[in-house]
């Protein structure tokens, strides 16, 4: 049985500025007699893309479900731009954009559907909603799929249709999970560009990733392995 | 308002496509709740049915009414054709009012050959039936099926009689179970004197003390005399009213019963298939808990599907024994007025209205899982 490795204290020194999305001293775990995933974490996440990479089953997706409020921390806190708790549903709504790592997307609804009820519970207008669709869908390329449902798209089509999605909204803080898996070149560098124009220096943006294709983009780069003495044993071993 | 709708709606399209996927799950729900509602139903009905016949007995005899029936043999000393027999309950007179007629211990036949009991009134009663009488014949038919107003031609023993049809109402009701033909005292002396049922109608006034308590001065009456081989008969509404309060406390148990039934098989079975495609659904409800929908929201869905099959089931099994009314409890032995509705619908009594609020308990205990369930991390289910 696996167990999950620990994240320990990140050496980077906690600012907390306006505009950022700080980690503080966050310390979590699925189960009471399991070991920490994550183990007093810190770290402030400034506008601009940072990738987070490193081994499987090292916390990275972890970490980004706690940044957003889809796991609460067992010790620690997070603080959002806006300031609302990340567990708020308010700060879901209108702030965050998450992609996850696969089955993105509503299957009953087209994807024009899945991205007007994301807006709409972000409390955008339908002009608005209907604008940046149009503008998202275009930018990464399945404007003609807007219609379909998820089931008749390919897998790089549905990971492009879940980050228009999340992009739609806008949102101060987006959280994507490797958004890139199992996607070939193409599909990657349309992301990277969509990307790229949505953060545009003013947002937040944290790629969970091992996907080395991605780290040109990245302003920043969070580099797990470097807590987990465990992971070097593995790269001695190889 | 516009994401509740748009979520509102998906939900809406998730639940239909499951529906249609898995026919056996909404059909289990509507089959076990429908029969149990069916139950329920024939049971509360045939509950109102049984009230409603004994007031309406409770009614036609009166709750002021004391009949005393006391048995006159032909080798009695009270056998009298002419006279009266002596009036034991005169001391009483200040309490009531009296009617005396005699039931012969012959029988009479229409020309139709239907049965009918015979009795004779003497002089002291003649005011009471003066309003019945016909020009053509003393004789009186109270019948609740002849037409009234008819001449029709009555057989006791030997004798033909012609008796003017009317409808029972006032003093004679408590009496009629059948048919009855009325004659004035000595018509028939010979069959009067093989004896007679010595019958006294006693109208209580509104102002006199309790029925009780005249019954036990009745019978004390009655014990006085020494004489008496076997004591009368006395009825009165008092053994009607305690068997219906008992049949109330009867009704009230099995309508307990009955809920503690219904609600906790539609909360365990509801609750099962609601657990069951909640686990299957959890993406979904992940997924749009992850936009920021509402848990509640989340939570409705599921309580309104319950509901909504729980009282379609319910209400379709109400309706279709109202449809099958008459054939079921007319099988079952009760009477066609009882059965009727002009006295009020049995089905739309609060008794069988109770029914749809113990389907929507069950509907709503069987939804509690759901929001155990809601209250599990967006992120422990989605990847």
């Amino acid at each position: 049985m696996s167990v999950p490795l620990p994240i320990r204290p990140s050496p980077t020194v906690v600012n907390g500025g306006q505009g950022t999305m700080t980690c503080h001293e966050v310390s979590f775990r699925y189960f009471r007699q399991q070991p920490w995933v994550i183990e007093r974490f810190s770290y402030s996440f400034a506008p601009g893309i940072t990738l987070i990479k490193g081994a499987s089953g090292c916390g990275k997706s972890t970490l980004l479900r706690l940044m957003a409020g889809y796991l609460v921390p067992a010790m620690g806190a997070i603080v959002t731009p806006s300031g609302r708790q990340p567990a708020d549903p308010e700060f879901q709504r209108r702030d965050l954009g998450y992609v996850f790592q696969q089955l993105n997307l509503l299957p009953l609804a087209s994807v024009t559907r899945n991205l007007t009820l994301a807006a709409s519970l972000a409390g955008l207008p339908p002009e608005t909603t209907a604008m940046r669709s149009a503008k998202w869908l275009r930018l990464l390329g399945i404007e003609e799929f807007a219609s379909r449902l998820p089931q008749s798209l390919s897998g790089g089509q549905q990971q492009r249709a879940a980050i228009s999605r999340a992009l739609v909204k806008e949102p101060q803080v987006l959280l994507l999970d490797e958004p890139t898996s199992g996607l070939d070149d193409l599909n990657t560098r349309v992301i990277i560009r969509a990307l790229q124009e949505y953060v545009n220096g003013a947002r937040i943006c944290v790629i969970s990733s091992h996907d080395a294709r991605l780290e040109s983009l990245a302003n920043e780069i969070l580099d797990f392995n470097r807590f987990l003495p465990v992971e070097r044993h593995l790269e001695a071993l190889v | 308002m516009r994401s509740s709708i748009l979520i509102a709606s998906y939900l809406w399209k998730d639940t239909w496509k499951r529906w249609f996927e898995q026919p056996g799950s909404p059909l289990s729900r509507l089959f076990v709740t429908g029969l149990l509602a069916l139950v329920a139903t024939v049971i509360l009905v045939a509950f109102h049915l049984l009230e409603r016949s004994i007031r309406e007995r409770l009614e036609r005899f009166g709750l002021n009414t004391i009949v005393v029936r006391e048995s006159v043999n032909s080798d009695s000393r009270d056998l009298t054709v002419f006279t009266d027999a002596p009036d034991r309950l005169a001391a009483l007179s200040d309490h009531g009012q009296k009617l005396r007629v005699r039931q012969l211990f012959v029988r009479g036949t229409t020309e139709w050959q239907d049965g009918v009991i015979v009795l004779t009134y003497g002089p002291e009663s003649f005011d009471h039936f003066i309003e019945f009488l016909s020009p053509e014949t003393p004789g009186i038919l109270f019948s609740e099926e002849l037409p009234p107003d008819a001449l029709v031609r009555v057989n006791v023993s030997r004798h033909a009689t012609l008796a003017v049809t009317r409808r029972p109402q006032g003093w004679l009701r408590p009496l009629i179970t059948e048919d009855m033909l009325l004659v004035p005292q000595g018509t028939w002396p010979d069959e009067e004197r093989l004896g007679f049922i010595e019958t006294t109608i006693f109208q209580r006034n509104p102002d006199a003390i309790p029925v009780a308590h005249l019954v036990s001065a009745m019978t004390t009456f009655y014990a006085m005399d020494r004489d008496r081989r076997s004591p009368p008969q006395v009825q009165s509404a008092l053994p009607m009213i305690r068997e219906l309060e008992k049949l109330k406390e009867r009704q009230v148990q099995w309508r307990n019963l009955l809920a503690a039934i219904l609600g906790l098989a539609v909360s365990l079975v509801y609750g099962s298939i609601a657990v069951l495609e909640f686990r299957q659904n959890l993406f979904v409800t992940a997924l749009l808990r992850s936009f920021g929908a509402p848990r509640q929201f989340l939570f409705w869905r599921h309580l309104i599907e319950n509901a909504l099959l729980a009282n379609l089931a319910a209400i379709s099994a109400v309706a279709l024994m109202a449809a099958l009314h008459t054939a079921i409890f007319g099988t079952l032995g009760f009477a066609k007025p009882v059965l009727d509705f002009s006295g009020g619908n049995p089905y739309a009594s609060a008794e069988v209205l109770s029914i749809l609020i113990w389907v929507n308990v069950g509907a709503l205990l069987s939804s509690i899982p759901i929001l155990i369930g809601l209250r599990t991390p967006v992120g422990a289910t989605l990847n």
